[in-house]
This record gives structure tokens, C-alpha cells and sequence, in this order.
């Protein structure tokens, strides 16, 4: 029978948990009240398709996802008081204009002709630059201090993956024809254009920035 | 995205056949003509059926045309939680954050969310019903009621108009519904109405407790969405079909409209208005009955 009272290492030799991370408290604060923020309109415009779209199996896809995105935001709604953000109203905001402008180019389609165009602009730009800033967050922060951020990213990531498949499955049984085709392509290109001008959905460096030092410098 | 949607806007596919209330109302399947589903033979000879009421039996497993009974009342479920899923979307979308009349709470709409999913659950659950049963999609009628109240520009008499007159019909139909399967033999049908009937509660409960939240200082917006929920109550009590008597064709469910927040009184009026619609419908049945017989140049049957 092992010792009980034999030291052993507060972390087991299988636990490569470290404390730095690329965040602040505040930095991680501001990026959440984002995530919240971009959950949140999210889950509305789901919500609000599910009468505008005649597909049976579109409208019931939509109407599980709303939820996703509802429960997502209510976990970066309840981490930010944890994050010293005691009104967590002043800081669900978007990153900078273009994000809005982006959030309503998303929900402008309205008509029942036009599931393809809502698709398109949910499952391939919207969640694919969710994962991809959930992805950078989760990979850059302190996994000892902020383990509470890691766990909702987790299980945010783990809806959105899902999610998307679905939600590009949709889209290929949708896409027919050339036409449609370039009806896909045109709307991806035209919220992707905007997406990048807010820079991802916290803005500049959502996905952290990839400055190469320069050489001649880094020599000196 | 346009706010605040009204019925000619929900998109359907091409099987759907939309019918308005007073057409569906008087379908003579539904108010207990000869012909009316899940009737026994003694009520569809219009000889008074049991305890001498017409058209107004209980739905029984043996009866000759209770297989059509229970699949018209299976469709109708079904698109009902179509219309209950696009409501509880729209109430997600239409109002804007806040504590104004015109807007809704935070954790008003993560409820609505939750509530799209358990509709959107309930419809995967009844289409995979209705072709247990052997029914196509559209081979009955979509009466769009329940998204109407779900229009209304008060979110609160959407609460009223929908989670807790309609959703609480939900609960009596889905407790008849799950009885119907017990004593059918069919225990497929009685698992998936017993599922659905446990979200029910929970949707039931969601109108009763934000009706409670939201009206704590303000009694007149109360009484106006009590009232809203009791016309609604009025005008799908079913033509009387609900009440508690044993052979009504949807048993009040007591317990169950308990567990979801409504008070004995409360519960006691949806009686009251059903006995009341229940009178009614049986003046329309009975003159329908004369009409008919008059046509037919014979004399009406006794009831």
C-alpha cells in the first residue's frame, strides 16, 4: 500500500500546465465582453430565421443552434464579473464598427429565398472566425490562472465544430447549380470583406499577429 | 431583418396547407358531425354517444376511426411546435435589451432560446411520430394560432398568449395524448408524449414565473396580459373538448398545470371557460345536425 505520507510533486510529472499566458486580466475581460457580445446577436438572428426559412430540417438546425449561442453567451456573461467586470453590460460591446456593420450585413437576408445567403454567412464566415479567435484565446492563455476561460472555450469550441458541420452539410445539399455556386461564393466574399476590416470578432490581433522580427535587428 | 413578423410571413415548403381558425373550427371532423374523428358508434349514428353528449366524447382507442383521430391530432401537434419554435425565435430577435414595456430582460430571451431548442426537439420527435403513424406531412391542415399570439407586440402577452394558454393546452393534449398510447398499446407514442409533456411544464412554468417578474409593480399590465391569456384560453378550449369530466377529449391536467406555476383557481376558470365553450359548441353541433337533416328532408336525431 503507497505511503500516504511519501511527498509527492504538486504537479504530477503528466501535468505540463504553465503560468504564463499572453493576457491580462483586463485584455481577457475585453475579449469576452466581445465573445458576448458576438454570441449574443448571434443567437438572435437564429432565432429570428427560424419563421423566414421554409426548409424543415434548416428551421429545426436553427432552432438547436440559437440555444448554443444563447448558453455561450450566458457563460461569457457570468466570467466576466470573475474578471473584475462587475456590469458585464459595459463590456458586451462589439470590437469597433466594422463589426457591427458586419452583424448587420449578416442578418440583412430576410426573405424565404434567401436561406442560402443566411447559411453562407453564418457556418462559412462567422463561426470559422469564431473557432479561429476561441482556438488563439485557448492556446495563449495562462492555463494555470484563467482555467475557468479555458473550460467555456471548450465547451463553446465543441458547439461551434459541431455547428458548422451541420451547418456546411446544409449548404452543400443547398448548392445545386453554377448559379448557386456563385450566389455562395458572392455572399462569402462580401461579409468576408467586411470581416476583415474589423479584423476578426475582437478586432486587430483576434488571432494574435504574426510580426516576423527583423532581421538586421535581431542581429544587432 | 425586419421585427415583429405577422403570420403571412412564415415561410413553408410546398406540402404545407395553412387554413384560418374558423375554417378548422368548423371542420365537421372536429365539432362532432357524423364522420367526427374518434367517435364511438353509437355517436356517429347520431344516436347521442356515451353519456348521451354529441360529438364531444373522449378519443378511444377502440372506436372506428379513432387510427384518424389520433393522426389529425398528431399533426396538429406537430405544426404546432413549428409555430411554437418560430414564436419563441421571434421573441429572441423582436425586442431590444432592457426593463421598458417594448423590451424584454436578458434572461427573458436566453429562456426563449432554450425554449427554440426544446420546440425544435418536439418537432423532430412528432414528424418522426406522425410517420410512425403513418402520416405524410400536409395530409391535414396548418391552422397558424399559435404564431398569431406569438405576434403580439407586448412580450409579455406573448408569454401569456403562448407559454401559458397555449403551452398549458400542450400539457392537457400531451397528457391525453400519452394516455391515448397507454391505452392503444402503443409505447412509442406514450414514451415521446411523456417527454414532450416534462418540456411543457417547463415552458408553462417560464410564462408563469416571468409573468410574475415582470408585472411586480405594475398590476394593470398584469391584468391585461391575464386577460389576453384568458381569451386565448377561451377561443382554443376546443369548442369545450377540454374539461375535467372522464370523458372529455382532453382531460385537464390538474397536477401537471400545478407543477408549472398555475393556481387552483386559476385552473378552475380554464374550467369554466371551457364548460362555457362547451355549451356553445353543442348549440353549433346541434344546429349544424337539423341543417343537415332538413337538407336531407328527414328529421333531425335526437340528442
Amino acid at each position: 500500500m503507497p505511503d500516504p505520507k511519501k511527498p509527492r510533486p504538486p504537479f504530477s510529472p503528466w501535468d505540463r500546465r504553465e503560468l504564463p499566458g499572453s493576457f491580462t486580466v483586463e485584455e481577457t475581460a475585453r475579449r469576452v465582453g466581445n465573445y458576448k457580445w458576438v454570441e449574443m446577436r448571434l443567437f438572435e438572428a437564429l432565432g429570428g430565421w427560424v419563421a423566414t426559412v421554409p426548409e424543415l430540417d434548416v428551421k429545426m438546425r436553427l432552432g438547436t443552434h440559437c440555444y448554443k449561442h444563447a448558453w455561450h453567451s450566458e457563460l461569457w456573461h457570468k466570467r466576466l464579473p470573475e474578471l473584475r467586470e462587475m456590469n458585464p453590460d459595459r463590456l458586451t460591446l462589439p470590437p469597433n464598427d466594422a463589426m457591427v456593420e458586419f452583424m448587420e450585413a449578416l442578418t440583412a437576408p430576410e426573405g424565404e429565398d434567401k436561406t442560402l445567403e443566411k447559411l453562407v454567412g453564418v457556418y462559412r464566415v462567422l463561426i470559422p472566425h469564431k473557432i479561429a479567435a476561441y482556438t488563439y484565446h485557448l492556446n495563449n492563455t495562462s492555463t494555470i490562472t484563467d482555467a475557468p476561460t479555458i473550460r467555456s472555450l471548450n465547451f463553446a469550441l465543441g458547439d461551434e465544430f459541431e455547428d458548422w458541420r451541420d451547418g456546411e452539410m446544409l449548404i452543400q445539399s443547398m448548392i445545386e447549380n453554377d448559379e448557386d455556386v456563385r450566389r455562395a461564393a458572392d455572399r462569402q466574399a462580401e461579409l468576408e470583406s467586411i470581416m476583415v476590416r474589423a479584423g476578426g470578432i475582437t478586432g486587430p490581433g483576434s488571432i494574435g499577429t504574426e510580426e516576423v522580427p527583423n532581421t538586421v535587428e535581431a542581429n544587432a | 431583418m425586419k421585427r415583429h413578423l405577422t403570420v403571412e410571413d412564415l415561410a413553408r415548403d410546398g406540402r404545407f396547407v395553412r387554413v384560418n381558425m374558423e375554417d378548422r373550427m368548423n371542420d365537421p371532423r372536429n365539432v362532432g358531425g357524423p364522420g367526427a374523428y374518434g367517435r364511438d358508434a353509437a355517436e356517429q349514428a347520431g344516436e347521442g354517444g356515451r353519456a348521451g353528449r354529441v360529438g364531444l366524447g373522449r378519443m378511444v382507442p377502440d372506436a372506428p376511426n379513432a387510427p384518424d383521430a389520433a393522426r389529425s391530432l398528431m399533426h396538429g401537434i406537430f405544426v404546432g411546435e413549428i409555430q411554437a419554435l418560430e414564436g419563441a425565435g421571434r421573441t429572441c430577435y423582436d425586442f431590444d435589451l432592457g426593463d421598458g414595456a417594448d423590451q424584454v430582460p436578458y434572461a427573458l430571451k436566453l429562456d426563449m432560446a432554450r425554449q427554440c431548442w426544446d420546440e425544435a426537439r418536439h418537432c423532430e420527435i412528432s414528424v418522426k411520430l406522425t410517420e410512425w403513424m403513418g402520416t405524410e406531412i400536409g395530409e391535414f391542415t396548418e391552422s397558424p394560432f399559435l404564431f398569431q399570439a406569438a405576434c403580439n407586440p407586448d412580450a409579455l402577452l406573448r408569454l401569456a398568449g403562448v407559454n401559458r394558454a397555449l403551452e398549458g393546452l400542450a400539457i392537457d393534449v400531451f397528457n391525453t395524448m400519452r394516455d391515448f398510447g397507454d391505452k392503444a398499446g402503443d409505447p412509442v407514442l406514450e414514451f415521446c408524449e411523456d417527454w414532450m409533456l416534462a418540456d411543457e411544464v417547463t415552458h408553462v412554468k417560464m410564462g408563469s414565473d416571468w409573468m410574475r417578474k415582470l408585472t411586480v409593480n405594475d398590476p394593470e399590465r398584469r391584468a391585461r396580459a391575464l386577460e389576453f391569456q384568458s381569451v386565448v384560453d377561451k377561443l382554443f378550449s376546443l369548442g369545450g373538448g377540454r374539461s375535467d369530466d372522464e370523458d372529455s377529449p382532453i382531460r385537464l391536467a390538474r397536477r401537471f398545470r400545478q407543477m408549472a406555476g398555475f393556481t387552483d383557481s386559476e385552473i378552475d376558470e380554464i374550467a369554466e371557460v371551457s364548460r362555457q365553450a362547451r355549451n356553445e359548441a353543442e348549440d353549433r353541433v346541434a344546429a349544424r345536425r337539423a341543417a343537415m337533416a332538413a337538407a336531407a328532408g328527414s328529421s333531425p336525431p335526437a340528442s
